[in-house]
């Protein structure tokens, strides 16, 4: 094991995300320390750390994104460095420079690194100054006003995204270039919300994209490697939900081709610490999208076909270690994919759904590593992210990956809180999404999937719960024994 | 117990020729039955649907459990009343199963001339409330009455078993723990007001139920005072000010299911002990009786291919086979109930009703419930007979039957006449039930005899005015003594008038007693106790 | 009377009746029978259903049953005929504003005592990351706001009540 210049970590992250972490700073021996809001008292991340400081805010998003707050307490565990998981300030740059400006080693990329690949903008007009190939697109900030009559000239379809954002967050497809201005408007209140930035670009919308994604590590010596692609084409208003590694979308060749120019990307921003550069492929060519600078929720089916802990690769390139691997030793094998599963109702238009977790039972065996954030008894609000956990299978081939995969959502047991589970189940079986012909679009076209029909099902749900509901129950055994065998007789 | 072999030829032609005949009888039944439920004019239909109620019979579906079954009491009441236009006394009453629990449903009839009660109808509510008070049933009563339908009070007003028996009923109900639940879902006026006021629990419908003594039309001709309906006797007032009415339901779903929540609430009655086993369906079908009772009512039919179509596994311990053989007697069970059974095979004579008397006292004994089957024209006259003490061997078993405190079940099958019809339970001694089958006849003495009896006084009277009759002019006079004759002993008749608690389709009977059985023995059941018989 | 079990957004008007072996499920003119469950320990059965055995996972909290057989999951809810009858009317007649899903309240546009018109908006929220104006149905006075800025709620929470006073 080499040497580190901390021994204690501060998670600025709540949930699955941290756990994950917690675990990869329990094989470094490396002491584990949280902040947390009071909602998530309790919770597994937090008995976990080593130690856990409670942090508070106007909103619980608030008190994760406070970073006056989190420095404080990293200073009082001493901690000599922290991660911020993805989400809250995994991306700002501001925050980077603040946790540095502490003395205090910040486990992702440089400050300068963010600014100029976090922010969308800039990372599009440097990419394609660079020579990669990039979309049509208006961005406001060059010409304020001038953007709506800029955006129009593209045409439509078009696509209206926040600058700062990420996620999915504020994103609005316009197919109208009526509708336009009143989708300006509001993302741009998202925007000015969730990121505290209200600047906005709009992009030439592709039909059918497909999202595919490379990941990259870097070190501070100029190291740049690539840990191939993921897929994450299935997706619900641009939320992604099931992610896959290798995507069944690319040829060798062109895995090879957007490998390299991701890896050459990141090379030309000098990025150093894990980072994923996502393009969108229309089947034929493919163009940037954006670079995300930090670790990706759906990291894990990356390290599952490599083998390689990305987490502990970003403490090591942090802590001034030199990448261990070369790109020579990163060799792909078999397939895997990951299923989010989300506190919410498909066949509700996806609405967020809450509860107490009364039951949670994963299910297990080879190949099935579960990421999750929550206990049996927690409570699920709607004041963070409604991702409960993300289940994550590896198997020699895509089909059996899926089969496998499949098999898991079935088992998975979360009572108390209604979850995607079963209509992740219906789209790993799906004929469309086993052919491996998926995109961005896929599941909107199909909503079948969301509605999940319940037809010879619906009598077993029925009966179970008639039989499981007293009064329902009640009412049958309180009948006479005469009566009942008469059934509805009438003279 | 032994299985009753059925003698009968179901491939003969009699029997085929009797199928068609009974099964066309019963669909009659149903018809008319379904008529009375259901056929009303549009704009009555209409009128309920403005005032937000729903119609009698889905009232009642919606009080009763589902996938339960409901036994309803004199369907065809009034039938022959009234010109027909009264159907069912505007009356709904059977016993049903609410919450688990049997109960007395006794419903108003609105779209029948805005629920008012007709002289039948009073005799209907009054009958609903003796079976209650009999077998000790709790009653749901939904009341939607318009008051007593005046011009006609004068049969339903003062006497004894007139409108005030109902309350009087229901005190005794009350005094005897069984408690009542009333709906308030129209304007319950006047002596109506008493149901729900008389009631252990009552719930009134916001909107459309109101209870007042006087409308205020009456209270605007005697004081003066102008006064609107919610203010006299709406659901709000009740419920908060006067406190007349318990529960305010929002709709009539709701305060139907307030009304079962109550009944859920009540005490399970434990039921007088009789022997039980589990139920077995009859060895021959039911269906087999259409083909059995003859098509004409004057032909003799075997009884014990009656039983073998009513009891469990067709088996019948009968006693003393070789007796009284008029009378058959025996031991069975219906629906798993160990029962009695006095069946007439013919008309009775002395040795058949010491007989009858003497099983009667078995069965008290073993507290077993008695089922009369009747076919019976009366007791044998003659000279012979009297002299072999035929009156007072009668007297036993009147006596026997009488006094007998098990619970007494009547089936009218073909003929009730004279007073072996007394003798074999009929209705003046109250039985918990009876019932009727379509061809039934019920009289003083048969048609012919009787057309012949009073053709005569006729043919006398006319003599002794000097008056001779042709024997065409006879013929004449008899045809129409015999129509209005045979027309006023019929099932129909006897149904309109309530002498009975309906007719049967015979396919039906074995269920209808089952439940008769079973609602029986919510009443314990007294120790045997008789009067003087005369020996 | 029916009872009522809720699935999905889907009343089902159904009745459990005995049998010889269990239970009979009625709904509408269907009928499943025969049908049973055995508990085996906590949140565990199995439910004989035509003939066949179904592993069951169950957790029953108040009036909610959370299911998962065949590897499905599923969340019913029963509804007590009291409370649904009473309700049924209650909200015809009430003035309030209730939350088409759970959510966020990102900010409140009015203020006790405001007289308000039909169309107004109350308050904005978040939900699923889109912005929702919550509106009035009617006109009204403001009677209580009930989340601040920043609160979640639950779905069909009462958001907003509002008096008919004045009008």
């Amino acid at each position: 094991m080499r040497k580190l210049p901390f021994d204690t970590v501060l998670i600025a992250n709540r949930g699955e995300i941290a756990i994950r972490i917690i675990k990869t700073l329990r094989e470094l021996e490396l002491r584990s320390a949280i902040v947390y809001h009071d909602l998530d008292a309790g919770t597994p991340a937090v008995s976990m750390a080593d130690v856990a400081i409670p942090i508070s805010g106007r909103t619980p998003v608030a008190a994760y994104l406070d970073t006056a707050q989190i420095i404080a307490a990293a200073h009082e565990v001493n901690a000599g460095a922290i991660h911020p998981g993805y989400g809250f300030l995994s991306e700002n740059a501001e925050f980077a420079r603040k946790v540095l400006e502490a003395g205090i080693v910040f486990i992702g990329p440089t400050p300068e690194n963010i600014e100029l690949m976090g922010d969308k903008i800039r990372a599009r007009k440097f990419v394609q100054r660079n020579g990669f190939p990039v979309a049509r697109s208006a961005i406001e900030e060059d010409d304020p006003a001038t953007f709506i009559s800029r955006a129009r000239s593209i045409g439509a379809p078009l696509l209206v995204k926040p600058s700062a954002g990420g996620g999915g967050k504020g994103m609005r497809i316009v197919r109208d270039l009526d509708a336009l201005e009143h989708a300006i408007v509001q993302a741009r209140s998202e925007a000015q919300r969730y990121f505290g930035d209200a600047r906005l670009y709009v992009e030439r919308y592709v039909e059918k994209p497909r999202h595919i994604e490379v990941q990259v590590l870097g070190d501070s010596f100029g190291n740049v490697i690539h840990l191939f692609e993921r897929e994450c084409s299935v997706q619900r208003r641009f939320q992604k939900v099931i992610e896959e590694a290798p995507s069944p979308a690319l040829s060798l060749e062109l895995r090879e081709k957007i490998c390299e120019t991701a890896v050459n990307i990141a090379r030309s921003a000098n990025y150093r610490n894990a980072g994923t550069v996502e393009f969108i492929f229309d089947g034929s060519g493919f163009y940037f999208l954006e670079m995300n600078t930090r670790l990706q929720v759906e990291h894990p089916v990356t390290e599952m076909i490599t083998g390689i802990d990305l987490v502990a690769e970003q403490v090591y390139v942090t802590g001034g270690h030199e990448l261990r691997l070369s790109q020579s030793d990163i060799v792909l094998a078999g397939h895997a994919i990951e299923a989010r599963v989300y506190a919410e109702a498909p066949a509700r238009g996806f609405a967020p759904t809450t509860g107490k977790v009364l039951v949670l039972d994963y299910p297990g065996g080879p190949g099935v590593r579960i990421d999750s954030g929550i206990l049996q008894g927690q409570q699920i609000t709607t004041a963070f992210d409604s991702m409960l956990a993300k289940v994550i299978v590896h198997s020699p081939t895509r089909t059996e990956a899926a089969l496998k995969a499949e098999r898991a959502m079935q088992e998975l047991v979360l009572l108390g809180c209604e979850t995607n589970a079963s209509f992740l189940a219906r789209v790993l079986a799906d004929e469309q999404f086993l052919s491996g012909q998926v995109h961005t679009g896929y599941l909107d076209e199909n909503p079948h999937l969301a509605a999940g029909e319940f037809a010879s099902d619906l009598s077993a749900f029925l009966a179970a719960a008639a039989l499981l509901t007293r009064p329902v129950r009640d009412s049958a055994d309180a009948v006479p024994e005469l009566h009942a065998s008469l059934g509805s007789w009438r003279n | 117990m032994q299985r009753i072999t059925s003698l009968v030829d179901v491939k003969s032609q009699e029997f085929r020729l009797n199928e068609l005949h009974n099964r066309r009888l019963a669909a009659e039944l149903k018809e008319r039955q379904h008529a009375v439920r259901f056929n009303r004019p549009e704009r009555d239909r209409e009128r309920l649907r403005r005032q937000n109620k729903l119609f009698v019979r889905e009232r009642v579906e919606a009080l009763l459990d589902p996938e339960t079954p409901f036994l309803e009491i004199s369907t065809l009441a009034a039938n022959k009343a009234y010109d027909g236009e009264v159907p069912s006394a505007a009356q709904v009453v059977g016993i049903g199963i609410v919450a688990g629990r049997e109960v007395i449903v006794h419903a108003d009839d609105a779209s029948v001339k805005g629920g008012a009660w007709y002289p039948l109808s009073v005799k209907k509510i009054v009958r609903s409330l003796d079976i209650a008070i009999e077998n000790r049933l709790p009653v749901v009563h939904l009341c939607d009455c318009g008051g007593g339908f005046l011009p006609l009070q004068a049969e339903f007003f003062a006497d004894r078993h007139h409108a005030g028996r109902i309350f009087h009923n229901q005190t005794i109900l009350s005094k005897m723990g069984v408690p009542q639940v009333a709906i308030v879902m129209g304007h319950c006026i006047a002596g109506g007001a008493y149901v729900p006021a008389l009631s252990e629990y009552n719930i009134i419908v916001q909107g459309s139920g109101a209870i007042f003594l006087g409308g205020p039309s009456v209270v605007k001709a005697a004081t003066g005072q102008h006064v609107s309906v919610e203010e006299l006797g709406g659901a709000d007032m009740h419920t908060s000010v006067s406190g007349t009415a318990d529960y305010l339901a929002n709709s009539e779903m709701h305060a139907i299911a307030i009304a079962r929540d109550i009944v859920a609430r009540f005490n399970r009655i434990e039921k007088a002990p009789i022997d039980r086993v589990a139920p077995e369906p009859p060895a021959y079908p039911a269906s087999e009786l259409y083909g059995i009772i003859p098509k004409d009512p004057r032909a003799h039919f075997e009884m014990r291919e009656i039983i073998a179509r009513l009891v469990d596994g067709s088996r019948f311990h009968e006693y003393q086979p070789r007796y009284g053989r008029s009378l058959v007697c025996g031991f069975a069970r219906l629906h798993g109930y160990q029962i009695g059974v006095l069946a007439n095979n013919g008309v009775l004579f002395g040795d058949s009703a010491l007989k009858g008397a003497h099983f009667i006292q078995l069965c008290d004994m073993n507290r077993t419930p008695l089922l009369f089957l009747q076919n019976i024209t009366g007791f044998m006259v003659g000279r012979d007979y009297e002299q072999g003490g035929i009156t007072k061997n009668g007297a036993k078993l009147i006596m026997a039957m009488s006094g007998a405190s098990v619970p007494k079940f009547t089936i009218v099958c073909n003929h009730s006449h004279g007073a072996g019809a007394f003798a074999m339970a009929g209705r003046a001694f109250d039985p918990r039930f009876l019932f009727t089958w379509p061809q039934a006849q019920i009289s003083a003495i048969g048609t012919d005899q009787a057309t012949r009896v009073l053709t005569d006084i006729k043919a006398k009277q006319l003599a002794v005015d000097g008056r001779h009759l042709s024997e065409q002019e006879l013929e004449a006079i008899r045809e129409s003594i015999s129509e209005e004759y045979k027309e006023r002993s019929s099932a129909y008749y006897a149904t309109s008038e309530i002498w009975d608690d309906g007719i049967l389709d015979p396919a039906d009977t074995r269920n209808a007693l089952a439940m008769a059985v079973s609602a029986s023995l919510n009443a314990p059941i007294e120790t045997p106790r008789y009067g003087v018989f005369r020996m | 009377m029916n009872h009522v079990l809720e699935l999905e957004g889907v009343d089902y008007q159904l009745w459990l009746s005995p049998c010889k072996q269990g239970y009979r499920l009625h709904l509408g003119d269907e009928v499943t029978a025969p049908i049973d469950f055995c508990h085996q320990g906590d949140g565990c059965g199995i439910l004989i259903i035509a003939g066949a055995r179904e592993p069951v996972r169950f957790a029953i909290d108040g009036d909610t049953i959370h299911l998962h057989i065949r590897g499905r999951t599923s969340v019913l809810r029963y509804r007590d005929p009291l409370s649904a009858l009473a309700l049924a009317q209650k909200h015809a007649g009430q003035l309030v504003a209730r939350a088409p899903m759970p959510g966020v309240v990102v900010a409140t546009s009015v203020l006790p005592g405001e007289v308000i018109a039909a169309g107004t908006a109350l308050m904005v929220v978040e939900s699923m990351k889109l912005e929702t104006v919550i509106r009035s149905s009617q006109n009204g006075v403001v009677d209580r706001v009930h989340f601040k800025e920043g609160e979640s709620f639950e779905q069909d929470a009462v958001l907003v009540t509002l008096s008919a006073e004045g009008h």
